[in-house]
């Protein structure tokens, strides 16, 4: 299923409401193992809590290497590709920690804010 | 520093001199300070004191005004205490009408002042690409226009999150084409960024300057829902790192300076409630050509 961004939310790209709008559409598709293209052509800004929102969470119950093979991402700009990238880096290793680690993460995030 | 005169009901505001120091951080937050106890009485602000207002000054009486409006205030400038080439410029970039209305804005050279109740970024962004950026008056490609213009939306998005403002955000810029500058103010009046970060942490003890550092390490976040995030404001610090910018950020009794070679986090001389940051980036090379005048006061 290909998706046209521009046509859904308009050229920018910038909002938790977008992103989130984004996030509902493709989320049960790829839950359900089917493919899923995101065509940004004709997009022009990008903020990361749009894409936190519409990709990043995905990773909260997909694995990385699923959405990996499922999600297509085309047409980005090199400034929007920048963003993506950046945002999927980090939401990868926020997400990979299973609750456990979770806890050990956020404790040590507690310890260095403690440092500070 | 006293900066007002105060009667039952009238408070009479002078406004100094105001470039974008930390010194003059200092006063504006003074002002605010000043007006903290302030319900339903008349401010007159008067400007005969004062030879220079920068871009940070304007974005932050237009934010304090709005502020006394909102606790049912009236906010009265006297126009006409103004110096002809300050006038010049609110009138310019908008500001006199924004508060007067019977004197238009004329298009001109200076970025316009910006207030912003809700969280539009369609129109934040067509402001900095249009009226920030300019028409051509700073030499700057399409790639670094975009890139600039999207790490600068970051602040505005950040703040519309966090900062729970009850009377939006606050801008203006200013654009230094024979330097090949760009200076930005974002300013809101919210719960400010220490108290969030200490919040999340429930550290209630936590110093304001090292709240200001954590929330600019990369992933951390005070969103809440378990939504990644802790990247935007990251994301801003390397961008203005490489282009040699600077990034100043007041917020409560937290100060911080960000630029290529330092980072320092470290308690205001002021306690401001809410946040205000300066950006300035470098653009590809300066406009010899620009006919503009480095200063617009």
């Amino acid at each position: 299923m290909r998706y046209a961004i521009r046509e859904m939310i308009g050229e920018n790209c910038m909002t938790q409401q977008s992103g989130q709008q984004i996030y509902e559409m493709i989320y049960p598709r790829l839950q359900a193992g089917q493919s899923v293209e995101l065509d940004f052509a004709g997009t022009k800004r990008f903020l990361s809590v749009f894409f936190n929102f519409a990709i990043g969470q995905l990773l909260r119950d997909i694995d990385p290497e699923t959405l990996d093979r499922l999600l297509a991402v085309s047409n980005l700009s090199p400034v929007g590709q920048q963003a993506y990238d950046r945002v999927m880096e980090n939401a990868k290793r926020y997400y990979s920690l299973d609750d456990e680690r979770q806890r050990a993460f956020d404790a040590i995030i507690l310890e260095q804010a403690t440092l500070l | 520093m006293t900066f007002i005169t105060q009667t039952s009901m009238t408070i009479i505001l002078r406004v100094p001199t105001l470039n974008d120091s930390q010194t003059d951080c200092t006063r504006l937050f003074s002002l605010w300070q000043q007006l903290q106890n302030l319900e339903s009485q008349e401010v007159i602000v008067d400007f005969s004191d004062c030879r220079f207002l920068r871009q940070n000054a304007v974005a932050f009486l237009g934010g304090l005004a709005r502020l006394i409006q909102s606790r049912n205030g009236k906010v009265n400038f006297v126009w006409n205490t103004l110096q002809d080439d300050i006038r010049a410029n609110l009138t310019q970039n908008g500001f006199i009408d924004i508060f007067d209305g019977t004197q238009r804005k004329w298009l001109g050279n200076s970025v316009p002042y910006r207030e912003y109740r809700y969280e539009d970024m369609d129109a934040i962004a067509s402001y900095l690409e249009n009226c920030w950026l300019g028409r051509g008056w700073v030499q700057i490609d399409s790639a670094s226009s975009d890139e600039i213009v999207q790490n600068a939306l970051e602040v505005y998005s950040n703040a519309f999150e966090h900062s729970a403002s009850q009377i939006g955000i606050f801008t203006c810029g200013q654009r230094y084409p024979n330097l090949g500058k760009l200076h930005l103010t974002v300013i809101d009046f919210g719960v400010g960024i220490p108290p969030n970060v200490r919040q999340f942490l429930n550290q209630p003890q936590k110093l304001a300057a090292d709240a200001l550092k954590w929330a600019f390490k990369l992933g951390n976040t005070t969103r809440a829902n378990k939504i990644s995030g802790g990247t935007g404001l990251n994301t801003l610090k390397q961008f203005v790192k490489q282009k040699s910018g600077t990034i100043e950020i007041y917020s409560h009794d937290g100060y911080a300076l960000i630029t290529s070679g330092q980072e320092i986090y470290q308690r205001s001389p002021a306690f401001f409630q809410g946040t205000l940051i300066n950006i300035t980036v470098k653009c590809d090379s300066p406009a010899y050509n620009s006919s503009e005048s480095t200063l617009f006061y």
